[in-house]
């Protein structure tokens, strides 16, 4: 007699829980919690001495690479960039050693989120080998060790269902929302101004961002009005004028993440051509925008 | 460059571009939970591998250096949380805890020492795991397992702890719980999907 095992090389995910959802202790209780897994110290100003904001920076966006290419779920990134923030806010750490500790945390991250967890190896590849699986492995410890073992943060992709469900919003349209929602809540990562701000707040601004930049509140006017950001500051109990200015710097960034991208883009085409392909400064510069109040609030 | 083009229409407001802009959110924005092209808009655009030393060269001994002195930390906080020297596998005389010792041979093996997992030492070592009364046992060894590159000895006992018991082994060791494998073949077909990237 022979056992077979059917299992399908697939991802099995559970359904929405309404019972999770749409119980509002759930998102109270989210939001009581939330401040526990916030780093403690602006740590640019007193903890570290050697590394930058912006080496911060290039760490967020290699993982975030990485995690891209690597198709992983959309709470890794965000989760582990609250690992390294809690990690650097306590202790001192060299720049030769930021990217073994990004990945350390992609490492964690990634175990406590997904059923194929990334692989020690595969990781160290991604280094370019600048680091060993043995070194990972160690550091891991250390992380574990400084965290108190305290991963099951909340971040702000915990509340983007408890807040889309509570808004009126058009059914065909809800996928698109998480999808830039999720956008935004990943550019927030990559920024160290987001990093002190509770998770319910960035999410709640990204969802704001999301809403008025696809301009479903233009859509119907007299539903939305003035009301979205009030809508959306009482749900998370968060003031309007914080959440205003939240949703604002999310629109900055994102505006000023795209011109970057666009230039590099345009680098990289006058490299490839050289010296003759001048018209597409003008061409790229037109089709950018270059002010915030572009955006239909 | 389908979704650089379809972001930078996010801001402008003219009728035809949001038209554009729905159009291709829906082909470019099918997944929702697994990441996918967040880049495009992040100022990461130059077709650049994600592998990349980003800051030079690791400082691998000052990196052991400093493992090792967190570990110690660790190891120091945890004796005192416990009131258990970790390191000698001793309750310490001052403790909060009352500790008790237990034979390994009523232990799981998982939580027996190196040593004893192998099988070899049960007689010269005291053949004893101390746990607290209330029952969780903590030995240096438990404490430890995840740590890499432990001795060879007992990276054997583990490997043993993950084989399945044959006829005629050992029964000091003999695994109580039996598995269906112990007596079926188990086979595994696999139906093809596909997977991420590099497995």
């Amino acid at each position: 007699m022979e056992l077979l095992c059917l299992e399908m090389d697939t991802i099995i995910r559970a359904r929405p829980d309404p019972n999770l959802l749409c119980d509002d202790r759930v998102l109270q209780r989210l939001l009581t919690i939330e401040e526990r897994f916030l780093p403690q110290y602006s740590y640019f100003k007193g903890v570290q001495k050697d590394i930058q904001p912006f080496m911060r920076r290039m760490v967020a966006t290699w993982m975030l690479e990485v995690c891209e290419e690597q198709k992983c779920e959309e709470e890794v990134f965000p989760l582990a960039m609250n690992y390294l923030d809690r990690f650097l806010a306590v202790v001192p750490t060299k720049k030769c050693n930021l990217q073994l500790l990004g990945a350390v945390c992609m490492f964690l991250a990634s175990k406590l989120k997904e059923t194929r967890p990334l692989t020690a190896e595969k990781l160290c590849i991604y280094t370019d080998n600048s680091i060993r699986p043995q070194e990972l492995l160690e550091w891991e410890l250390v992380v574990l060790g400084k965290l108190k073992w305290n991963l099951a943060a909340v971040t702000p992709n915990d509340f983007i269902e408890h807040i889309v469900r509570r808004l009126p919003l058009p059914e065909d349209k809800l996928a698109l929302i998480r999808k830039h929602v999720q956008t935004f809540i990943a550019l927030c990562a990559t920024d160290f101004r987001f990093a002190m701000y509770p998770p319910s707040m960035i999410a709640t601004g990204s969802v704001g961002a999301a809403i008025c930049g696809l301009q479903l509140d233009s859509a119907d006017q007299s539903q939305w009005g003035d009301s979205l950001t009030d809508l959306l500051a009482k749900i998370t109990n968060t003031e309007v004028d914080v959440l205003k200015e939240c949703q604002e710097q999310i629109e900055r960034v994102l505006v000023s993440s795209l011109r970057e991208g666009r230039q590099q883009q345009q680098q990289q085409q006058q490299t490839q051509r050289g010296p003759s392909g001048k018209g597409l400064d003008e061409l790229d510069q037109s089709s950018t925008p270059t002010d915030v109040r572009d955006v239909n609030l | 460059m389908p979704c650089l083009v379809y972001y930078c229409c996010y801001f402008l407001k003219q009728n035809a571009n949001q038209c554009y802009c729905n159009q291709r959110s829906s082909l470019c924005f099918h997944q929702c939970r697994v990441m996918a092209s967040h880049k495009r808009i992040l100022g990461v655009l130059r077709k650049r591998p994600a592998r990349r030393n980003l800051f030079g060269p690791v400082d691998r001994e000052q990196l052991q250096v400093e493992y090792q002195a967190a570990m110690r930390n660790d190891l120091e906080e945890a004796s005192k949380r416990w009131g258990f020297d970790f390191s000698l596998d001793k309750p310490l005389e001052s403790s909060d805890f009352q500790w008790e010792g237990v034979p390994s041979t009523r232990v799981p093996l998982l939580y027996r020492s190196c040593m004893q997992g192998l099988g070899q030492a049960e007689g010269h070592r005291s053949a004893e795991t101390v746990t607290p009364k209330r029952g969780r046992v903590e030995t240096a060894q438990s404490e430890k397992e995840n740590i890499p590159g432990m001795p060879e000895n007992c990276m054997h006992g583990r490997e043993m702890l993950e084989k399945t018991p044959e006829k005629g082994e050992n029964t000091g060791l003999k695994r109580k719980q039996t598995n269906i494998t112990d007596f079926y073949q188990a086979k595994r077909r696999v139906v093809w999907m596909p997977r991420k990237s590099g497995e």
